[in-house]
């Protein structure tokens, strides 16, 4: 086989570079640059309709000297036990299709967690309502067994419903983190476990969760800045005025703030990279991949 | 979402419909006129008589391009003053009273010669110089948008769980209603309406419930926290679909909101769920069309005028009103109705015409302010009133 000329070589390497240089690229367009657009936004001065250049800090006076941070503060709190509950039902499921399931058929059950997906998150956020709401299932079929004589009106309209609603639209999250994590555990560490008489609970404290935190986290991640964000939750499932961090800044520019509803979310950004942050620093987030590695 | 969003899907149909009328104009199939189809930019629920707008567009003996929009005044602000929309659309559809104002200031809009409408001699009263609705189609003097619908907006009651007629706000703060009431999640209309029971009722000075100072929005606010904090309200209701089911799934038996929820609540479970005429006074407000200086410039003012004298026909004011319960600007629907007794339910119509006199006659009626002077007190308290 004859050498390659020189001048396709180099515009081999040159494709590879720039085949390299891509994701770069597309990070600083569509995330680090409308990250700093933000940032500058939010201190831009308001207008009627609008908002001028200038330097004003008022945006942010706006946000931590008002309602807003205990909305945002609210909001945070309810994703947190959102994530908890999500991983105590989700985390045990990625552990049972790790262990448990003949490897073969892993990802195929893992898959079956995706099906959810394919329904619009508006009508799996509705369709919870007839289920929870004073005259729903729920409520009819305790009723009729006479387990309780008055509907239950505390899992709608309420903080519970919201929590509710994130647990049962991001569940899979931490169940496709966790296994994903699992993956990256040895099968003979649970054996070597076996042999040497560990109890379960043992095992899952000493030696799973080690392991699989850097997953766990991930999928904690993805469940807290879902909870945050996604304004739909807490509008449909909520109680009076129930808000999160994305329904704060959606009414901001409803109201015509523009640099409110940019201050808002250069916080939420500021929340989760430092979230990433301590994260990466305590788990070492890079394991996550090791599977594929 | 909102009132004008609540028929998406039937919107979505006539918009596929609409863009095959635009395709087929666009291939000389359709004999359509030099400038094109008139590019509609408004709310799904402005059309009547078919499903699509075909039925609008024989009225009116033009070509409608539609294009849906929702009715948030940021968005209508977004296009038309910060964004390309002139170039986009020849006429547009938004709130009388505030939204014409900011549009026709900002340059979007232009003034309109409504001699060119012969339906305007039909137009409700109110919009004739001195009218109490004359400043809401008025920009410095000149007319600038056409009304077509409007209404008082009050409170829907589910009268066989109630069992008597409610003729005042103060249900929604009544302890026999705790947990059982439920307000709009918008500061505009909920502290509107609060602030029009607390001031006719004697509980709060407040000058203008539509344009509050910042201690009025403040006294407003820290009733409704201390209603909420006493678990008066259910919840604050988002959209047509979510106000709907709270009405129809009896989660609440009293809700401020808008009339054609309360129709589809009614229809849809089948209970005497009405509308009620409020003492103390309502929200009133107008939804109108105005033409764009880029329409405008597109030489489609001809095909603009034609579609108003539709809107301003009893043809139209009949039929919004007995399918969505929107109130008619021009007079002479009973009249219609009474020549057309086929196709309506005349009744029906005289009795949500009755209704809306009995609403509009309230002295403690309040218009719809888009942009309140302290918009900023507003935003801050009902952010407070959130966290409560």
């Amino acid at each position: 086989m004859s050498p390659l000329p020189l001048s396709r070589l180099r515009w081999q390497r040159a494709a590879a570079k720039a085949l390299f240089l891509s994701p770069i690229v597309f990070m600083v367009l569509f995330f680090a640059l409308p990250l700093a657009l933000t940032v500058v936004w939010s201190v831009f001065e308001r207008t009627m309709f609008w908002m001028k250049p200038g330097f004003t800090l008022f945006s942010y006076e706006n946000f931590f000297f008002s309602a807003r941070l205990e909305n945002f503060l609210g909001s945070m709190m309810h994703s947190s036990v959102s994530v908890v509950v999500a991983f105590l039902f989700g985390f045990p499921v990625a552990v049972f299709i790790r262990r448990r399931i003949p490897q073969v058929a892993q990802h195929r059950v893992i898959l079956l967690f995706i099906l959810p997906f394919m329904v619009s998150e508006i009508i799996r956020i509705f369709a919870l309502r007839p289920v929870l709401q004073r005259t729903g299932l729920v409520n009819s079929v305790l009723l009729e067994l006479g387990i309780i004589t008055e509907p239950i009106t505390a899992i709608l309209y309420t903080p519970m419903g919201v929590i509710i609603g994130e647990v049962l639209s991001f569940l899979p999250f931490i169940v496709f983190a966790g296994f994903l994590a699992m993956e990256a555990v040895p099968k003979y560490v649970f054996e070597i476990c076996d042999d040497l008489g560990a109890r379960p609970h043992r095992v899952f404290i000493d030696v799973i969760l080690p392991l699989a935190a850097p997953g766990i986290f991930a999928g904690a991640v993805f469940i807290f800045v879902n909870g945050l964000g996604v304004a739909l939750l807490p509008n449909i499932l909520g109680g009076p005025g129930a808000v999160n961090a994305g329904l704060i800044a959606t009414q901001a520019i409803s109201a015509l703030d523009f640099p409110l509803a940019m201050a808002v979310n250069a916080i939420m950004m500021t929340t989760l990279l430092g979230l990433l942050y301590i994260g990466h620093r305590l788990f070492d987030l890079t394991r996550i991949l090791t599977p594929i590695n | 979402m909102n009132q004008f969003e609540f028929n998406r899907r039937m919107l979505l149909k006539s918009a596929t419909a609409m863009a095959a009328v635009g395709a087929a104009g666009a291939l000389g199939l359709s004999g359509a006129q030099a400038a094109g189809p008139l590019k509609l930019w408004t709310i799904g629920i402005a059309k009547v008589g078919a499903k699509d707008w075909s039925a609008m567009s024989k009225q009116a003996g033009i070509e409608i391009a539609y294009n849906a929009k929702s009715a948030r005044a940021d968005e209508a602000i977004q296009k038309m003053v910060v964004g390309d929309g002139s170039k986009l659309y020849d006429a547009m559809s938004d709130n009388g009273g505030g939204m014409e104002d900011a549009l026709a200031s900002q340059g979007a809009v232009v003034e309109l010669d409504t001699s060119q409408i012969p339906n305007w001699k039909n137009v409700l009263p109110i919009y004739n110089p001195g009218g109490s609705a004359a400043d809401t189609i008025r920009h410095k003097g000149k007319i600038v948008a056409i009304p077509y619908i409007s209404n008082a907006d009050s409170l829907a009651y589910n009268y066989d769980k109630i069992g008597a007629d409610l003729t005042s706000w103060g249900a929604l703060f009544d302890a026999q209603f705790k947990g059982r009431a439920a307000m709009q999640n918008d500061f505009g209309p909920t502290l509107t309406n609060t602030a029009i029971y607390l001031k006719e009722s004697g509980k709060q000075d407040i000058d203008n419930p539509s344009d509050m100072n910042a201690a009025e929005v403040k006294g407003v606010c820290q009733f409704l926290i201390a209603q909420k904090k006493k678990g008066q309200f259910r919840t604050f209701w988002d959209g047509f679909g979510n106000g709907l089911n709270l009405l129809a799934s009896e989660e609440v038996l009293v809700s401020s909101c808008w009339e054609p929820i309360q129709i589809v609540a009614a229809k849809k479970s089948k209970m005497d769920i009405r509308y009620g005429t409020m003492k103390e006074g309502h929200q009133t407000w107008n939804n109108c069309f105005m033409l764009t200086k880029g329409g405008q410039a597109r030489g489609q003012s001809d095909a603009f005028y034609k579609l108003m004298n539709v809107y301003l026909s009893t043809w139209f004011g009949a039929r919004t009103l007995q399918t969505f319960g929107f109130g008619p600007q021009m007079q002479g629907v009973n009249e219609y109705v009474a020549a057309n007794p086929k196709d309506f339910n005349a009744a029906l119509i005289r009795a949500r015409l009755a209704g809306k006199a009995d609403r509009y006659k309230v002295k403690g009626n309040s218009w719809q302010n888009v942009f309140p002077t302290h918009m900023r007190d507003y935003q801050d308290w009902w952010a407070r009133v959130q966290a409560a």
